[in-house]
């Protein structure tokens, strides 16, 4: 199934800026191929939903490290390690806003 | 254009929004936190054992103080896979798992014995839930060039700890 999701908050920016949307990918099966600097939409506990870079898949465990690409993105330290079960998809397609020059 | 299609179809129905939020690393990490809530789950497993060898089952602060030692063992379990996903996720870097190459098994052994730990009331689980993230424990410390001393903790159940020798 495909969703349409808008971006807000500048973590990882320059790749992702606020009012950007993305297609995203909600396929379960997908989730054990993805790899480092995939993006991903997922849900977290503390911060709501949240779409994040990839650091590390660890398919035998069903969990990702994330990672921001700003030097003041969200630490994976409060983050934690996210399981597969709080994703919501895997961004395929990403449509951006014109960019100023 | 695209985009400029897809904002308006958002301005008349909004899309659901994913937050690339920004905060700032604090860079602090201690196993400590683990092993005093896995230490706790130990000690309401004792309680629970405690009150259920009793003969006062049938009264309403029995159930009440069950009640209290299981949530509470529920909570602190979670608390502690918690702590040890963040710092595994975080400060653990892919030279660190090189040179201890057993912390990926370590790690997973410890989600699963936390869990044990929720869906159990057995002693055993919790000591070898304390056990395991003690082994994390030194794993950290030497990561960290600290060495480490072994004590009984001040408090019960008094189980042996790992802390780092500052």
């Amino acid at each position: 199934m495909l969703k349409i999701i808008k971006v807000t908050g500048n973590s990882l920016s320059p790749f992702f800026l606020p009012g950007d949307f993305v297609l995203v990918n909600t396929f379960y099966r997908q989730f054990k191929n993805l790899k480092k600097n995939d993006s991903v939409v997922f849900e977290h506990p503390e911060y709501g939903q949240l779409i994040k870079f990839i650091d590390k898949n660890y398919p035998d465990s069903e969990i990702l490290k994330v990672t921001g690409s700003h030097k003041d993105s969200i630490s994976s330290h409060k983050l934690g390690l996210i399981p597969y079960s709080a994703l919501i998809g895997r961004v395929i397609f990403h449509i951006r806003q014109p960019r100023s020059v | 254009m695209f985009h400029k299609l897809i904002q308006t179809f958002d301005l008349l129905r909004p899309f659901p929004t994913a937050k690339a939020h920004c905060d700032v690393p604090c860079g602090i990490y201690d196993p400590i936190t683990a092993q005093i809530n896995a230490l706790t789950v130990v000690r309401m497993m004792d309680l629970i054992s405690g009150l259920s060898e009793g003969d006062e089952k049938n009264k309403t602060d029995f159930h009440n103080s069950i009640t209290r030692y299981i949530s509470v063992k529920e909570d602190h379990a979670e608390k502690a896979k918690h702590e040890i996903r963040v710092i595994w996720g975080d400060f653990i870097k892919d030279a660190h798992v090189e040179k201890y190459p057993e912390l990926p098994g370590l790690v997973h052994k410890i989600m699963q014995l936390g869990s044990k730990c929720r869906q159990t009331a057995s002693r055993e689980n919790g000591l070898a839930f304390v056990e395991a993230i003690n082994q994390f424990a030194e794993i950290f410390w030497a990561i960290k060039d600290k060495k480490i001393k072994k004590a009984k903790a001040p408090y019960a159940p008094g189980l042996e700890m790992v802390y780092p020798d500052l």
